[in-house]
């Protein structure tokens, strides 16, 4: 193919050189500017098409040659730059396994499309409008589901389900209703396994040094943070409360803050944000923050907190041992050799952490907030006309053996079953089978064992030995008096789904600046960016998640 | 010309000046690299500044045994390579007719030109057009739609008019010399600093450019270095993607931060050093020695 | 006269062709997509097949304070960047110049150019390690001789001068190269005769240096305007942060935010459709305005 641009080159090379010039003089200019339209603009479109065309030829020429019914099944896949040497995200020792196991048996030739994960959906719509799409998409972006489904792009699944999905049915149970959307089923979701959100762990050693127990108030943990401070157990640098403008930083604060419970509140003082709710008129909305603004005020939390919205600094100041209080995502403090509680130990030779709940709310529970039962959104676009085969794949993927593998890959090659649990082979065998397996295997996030308590006992296990127990605890932790949400309505809200930038923008904005005014000025802070919030997007939403609500009741 | 090598207080102010500027300018580029050649420990605690921490070499000893890596290298290379050459050409030829100031219709053309550095289709209908020229997921479509950037034309055009004399023109014509003769003879060999300049700048901008290959590549051995380089980057950079993607993320690997900072010196470069390369073509004098032959 | 000139230059015009061509297949083409502007754009229905709303989208940007407040500080930050950005690397260009050590202004030269190679997602890292108010190197650095601690990142004001000091400290090194370049077609017999007149360095740059490059800086100083109403996303957005919004946010980032869910593709197409028209007038009247005054343009 190169052939073309290999001429335009040469002749690129000749004329800047200037001694071939007579050369081309006599043969004449206009043979000259011919050579230059084929090399650039024939040469290339002719040996593009027919690179373009030719795998699309192959397939075809299989479809017609071997078997007449056999069908292409386009699905997507994220590819996200990581994959091992010598595979690629839609060439890999998985890809083969689905071919071979779903694929062949079914007569359909399995095709991965790969996606940029940065930009699916900028690259999904341009698909889309070139309806070159694949047939399977999917999408963690609850917002960008929602659009397609408005636009009228996506296939009503009920159908295809109920005759190519029964297995599939079984397996998601409930999550399946998270992908109606005004009554037509766009989107089979997957289901979610751990539901946990955020988990909190201080420093022990401290604790012990000021002769104090594990706080198990908010009441307390503000004392135990002041004590930290005063005595500036983290040096001249101690930061009491590792905080960053993140949701794993404010919402477990905020939420232990709220006193509403009802799902009236919820539907009509809280909005959704992606996948967040965020009660931000609820009663002790405001409470919470102003107490994140005393914190802030009392030299707690960090004073940059503002600029560290990728939390870099807040695990660098905890690992480093300038900070006591860590909140985090659930699942990522406590792993392997590089991850956060094993870096501080290493750091700092004397720190050991111990798992809490530090925050209570007015009735002395740990409220919390937990994910809903589902994951990605999974939908076939309305004009692909493999609705059925990519049930079926779903189907298939949905049995306990083909989860296993495409989760673990095979017994004693992969993995070896110990008390009851895969456990990865040491070394590399699995890294070309197994590196990209959640975006691969979509039906579910996270492997069901069964119960909760074996559920975590999985994946204590992929944590350091010495921290397992710490980190199951943990995890029990993030279970106690947990609030799934966010609780959906039964159609998108298109101002919802419409300021949902805005609205994140202008809550971090709220937050910044409630929480970093003078102790004094805060009700005046606070209530002016309440309004500001409502002004710019929240009236709206507000206004049409009541009428929501009420056409639901 | 410098025979008195004498240095002023402007020379040593000066010089202090630069070297200031160069330091500012080194040291963001230090930090990458001694990132690349860290302990993933130092890294995360945030210990890593201008000097490595923990000095190791595997982060380069993975990317340079990854093949992907290197046909990934040697692709763009060859692209940019070609992409330049026929980029130089088309520029060249339109600079120099539209560096005519009597040429009939000059203003329409440039309107047409300069026209289309404001106004574009945007994605969806170039990506149609692409679609339907056959050169989706060729290597031509990293190549066709550049050929010509307004910018870098218009700064041709201000380079031959401003650099040669008119009385050079002139000569040309009287000695009947044909426009490509005096393109190719006269105009060229006087304009090399412009020509290495431009060629620098359509061969950096194909270098780091990975946006059109993001929406038009899907074949993995097309896909330019920067390209792999922004989904290794990007894609264990967003937070947000971590926090609802929850385990199934998790079940993905991860990339080091060593091996990203590894893999963009690796990228970085080769391409740094074309500049040094062209300066030669930095020489001046040339227009006296122009005229006089 | 026109004939001839027709029939004396057609290789002009035969160069023309290829160019002409590029044009019109890669630019015209898929120029049909601005009807996007005034149409409620289904992804699915494609182009041609979405609903006409005729100025609905322009009527529903122009009618939100948040336009103005982009539009505005686009404008700012633009305009800071021509105000110190642009002079920049002509003075870089000069400086490069004048250096006598052959060997250090070549390297110099290189190594002034790297962070043009260093992404702005990485550069955003940096910044905040670097102008943090409280344990940023710069403050710490102050600190130590008794001064600030200066809001780098935090105060809006200060903002504007971090912003705009990180991009000329990007941009500087690369774009004084063009700079050189010109210098470089420099005539050095003017100042071979300086030299006979025993004029001074200063004196040199400034009549024989300066006006030398006069006709570059007064094009890509065209150029420059006709960008005022276009600004990068990357730059602003990540550098910019929670409390100088009032400042940072700007167009590229505003589409961002509105556009991000919904009608996506209508806003940004209608945004960028106004850019165009205003960056277009911008270009043709300061070319004008030179033409007028200094007998230079790009037209």
């Amino acid at each position: 193919m190169l052939k073309g641009q290999q001429d335009a080159y040469n002749l690129n090379q000749m004329t800047q050189g200037g001694q071939e010039m007579k050369t081309l003089k006599r043969v004449g200019y206009p043979v000259f500017i011919l050579v230059l339209c084929m090399a650039i603009v024939a040469g290339c479109g002719n040996s593009g098409g027919g690179n373009g065309a030719a795998p699309a030829e192959g397939s075809d020429k299989k479809d017609s040659g071997n078997n007449k019914d056999r069908v292409t099944l386009k699905v997507e896949v994220f590819d996200r730059g990581n994959s091992p040497e010598g595979v690629t995200v839609t060439n890999n020792e998985m890809t083969k396994y689905v071919q071979e196991n779903f694929g062949d048996p079914n007569n359909i030739d399995v095709e991965f499309v790969a996606i940029p994960r940065s930009e699916e959906i900028n690259n999904l719509n341009v698909l889309m409008a070139a309806g070159t799409a694949p047939d399977v998409i999917f999408t963690y972006n609850q917002g960008a589901a929602y659009s397609w489904a408005k636009q009228g792009g996506l296939t009503d699944l009920a159908s295809a389900i109920d005759e190519h999905g029964p297995q599939l049915k079984e397996y998601l149970k409930d999550s399946l209703q998270y992908g109606v959307f005004d009554g037509s089923q766009f989107a089979v979701v997957a289901r979610r396994v751990h539901l946990q959100k955020y988990s909190s762990i201080i420093r022990q050693d401290w604790l012990d040094q000021l002769n104090m127990p594990v706080p198990t108030t908010t009441e307390e943990t503000y004392e135990t943070l002041k004590a930290f401070k005063d005595n500036k157990l983290g040096g001249d640098r101690t930061i009491p409360f590792a905080f960053a403008l993140a949701p794993d930083s404010y919402e477990p604060v905020i939420w232990s803050f709220i006193k509403e419970q009802s799902d009236e509140a919820r539907y009509l003082r809280s909005v959704t944000i992606g996948s967040r709710e965020y009660p931000i008129l609820m009663d002790g909305h405001k409470e919470g923050v102003q107490f994140l603004n005393k914190l802030y005020n009392e030299g707690l939390l960090d004073p940059d907190f503002a600029l560290d919205k990728d939390k870099k600094k807040k695990t660098e100041n905890f690992v480093n041992g300038h900070s006591g209080l860590f909140t985090f995502d659930t699942g990522t403090a406590f792993g392997g050799e590089s991850s956060t509680v094993a870096m501080l130990e290493k750091n700092v030779p004397d720190a050991s952490v111990v798992p809490l709940l530090p925050f209570t709310d007015f009735e002395g529970k740990s409220r919390q907030p937990a994910y809903t039962p589902a994951g990605m959104y999974i939908m076939v676009p309305s004009f692909s006309e493999r609705s059925a085969e990519a049930i079926k794949y779903l189907n298939w993927m949905a049995q306990d053996e083909v989860i296993q593998f495409m989760a673990f890959g095979e017994e004693g090659v992969h993995f070896d079953m110990v008390d009851g649990f895969p456990v990865g082979k040491d070394g590399d065998v699995g890294a070309k089978l197994l590196y990209n397996s959640g975006d691969m295997l979509i039906v579910t996030n996270g492997i069901d064992f069964g119960s909760a308590e074996k559920n975590r006992e999985y994946m204590a296990r992929m944590v350091q030995e010495k921290h397992r127990e710490m980190a199951k605890q943990s995890m029990e932790f993030s279970d106690k008096d947990a609030v799934q949400q966010p609780i959906a309505f039964d159609k998108p809200l298109d101002s919802e789904a419409k300021y949902s930038v805005v609205m994140l923008e202008k809550y971090e904005e709220l937050l910044v600046k409630s929480i970093m005014s003078s102790e004094a000025n805060f009700d005046k802070t606070y209530d002016a960016a309440i309004k500001d919030f409502m002004d710019t997007a929240g009236n709206e939403v507000f206004a049409e998640r009541k009428a929501a609500y009420e056409a639901m009741k | 010309m410098e025979k008195k090598m004498k240095f002023s207080t402007f020379d040593v102010i000066n010089t202090m000046i630069i070297l200031l500027g160069v330091v500012i300018c080194l040291a963001p580029f230090l930090h990458i690299l001694s990132i690349s050649l860290s302990g993933t420990g130092p890294i995360m605690s945030g210990k890593v500044t201008i000097f490595p921490v923990e000095l190791n070499f595997e982060a380069y000893a993975r990317v340079l045994s990854d093949n992907s890596m290197i046909r990934s290298m040697l692709f763009t290379i060859m692209l940019t390579a070609v992409f330049t050459a026929s980029a130089m050409i088309m520029t060249t030829m339109a600079a120099y007719a539209l560096s005519y100031a009597n040429l009939k219709g000059r203003n329409l053309f440039m309107f047409i030109i300069v026209f289309t550095m404001f106004f574009g289709g945007g994605l969806i209908p170039e990506y149609l057009l692409i679609k339907s020229l056959n050169i989706l997921d060729t290597m031509s479509v990293l190549i066709l739609p550049g050929l010509i950037s307004p910018f870098y034309m218009i700064i041709m055009i201000t380079f031959f008019r401003s650099t040669i004399p008119e009385s050079l023109n002139e000569a040309a014509e009287i000695d009947g010399c044909s426009d490509f003769g005096k393109l190719f003879r006269i105009i060229l060999p006087l304009s090399l600093p412009v020509l290495a300049t431009l060629s620098l700048f359509y061969a950096v901008g194909r270098w780091n450019g990975f946006r059109d290959a993001l929406f038009f590549i899907t074949d993995q051995d097309l896909y330019p270095l920067q390209l792999k380089l922004y989904q290794m980057v990007m894609n264990n950079m967003i937070s947000e993607v971590t926090l609802s993607e929850g385990t199934n993320a998790a079940a993905v690997k991860y990339l080091p931060e060593s091996l990203k900072a590894a893999s963009i010196m690796f990228a970085t470069v080769p391409i740094l050093i074309v500049y040094p390369w062209l300066q030669r073509y930095f020489v001046s004098g040339l227009t006296l020695g122009s005229v006089k032959g | 006269m026109s004939r001839s000139f027709l029939f004396r230059r057609w290789q002009l015009y035969v160069m023309l062709i290829l160019p002409m061509t590029f044009f019109i297949v890669f630019k015209y083409l898929p120029i049909y997509g601005i009807t996007i502007a005034f149409k409620e754009f289904n992804v699915f229905k494609g182009i041609a097949g979405s609903e006409w709303v005729g100025l609905d989208v322009f009527k529903s940007i122009f009618s939100q304070q948040g336009f103005y407040t982009a539009l505005r500080n686009t404008f700012l930050l633009n305009g800071l960047d021509l105000v110190f950005g642009f002079p920049a690397p002509i003075i870089l260009a000069i400086c490069l110049n004048e250096l006598r050590m052959k060997m250090f202004k070549k390297v110099s030269q290189t190594l002034l150019y790297l962070p043009h190679f260093i992404s702005w997602v990485i550069i955003g890292g940096m910044v905040y390690q670097v102008f943090s108010t409280n344990y940023g190197i710069v403050n710490l650095v102050l600190k130590e001789i008794g001064l600030g601690p200066f809001p780098f990142l935090s105060d809006k004001f200060h903002w504007l001068a971090t912003y705009t000091s990180v991009g000329i400290w990007q941009g500087v090194g690369w774009g004084s190269i063009i700079y050189l370049a010109a210098i470089t077609g420099i005539n050095k017999e003017l100042y071979e005769a300086a030299d006979v007149d025993g004029a001074s360095r200063l004196r040199k740059i400034w009549h024989i240096t300066l006006p030398g490059i006069r006709t570059t800086i007064i094009v890509l100083l065209i150029l420059k305007i006709g960008d005022m109403v276009d600004i990068g996303f990357d730059r602003p957005y990540i550098i910019g942060n929670v409390m100088v919004r009032d400042f940072s946010d700007v167009l590229s980032t505003y589409i961002y935010r509105i556009g991000l869910e919904s009608g996506q593709f209508s806003i940004a197409t209608a945004v960028g459709l106004f850019q165009a028209i205003v960056g277009l007038v911008f270009i043709l009247g300061a070319n004008y305005l030179s033409k007028k005054t200094t007998d230079e343009g790009i037209f």
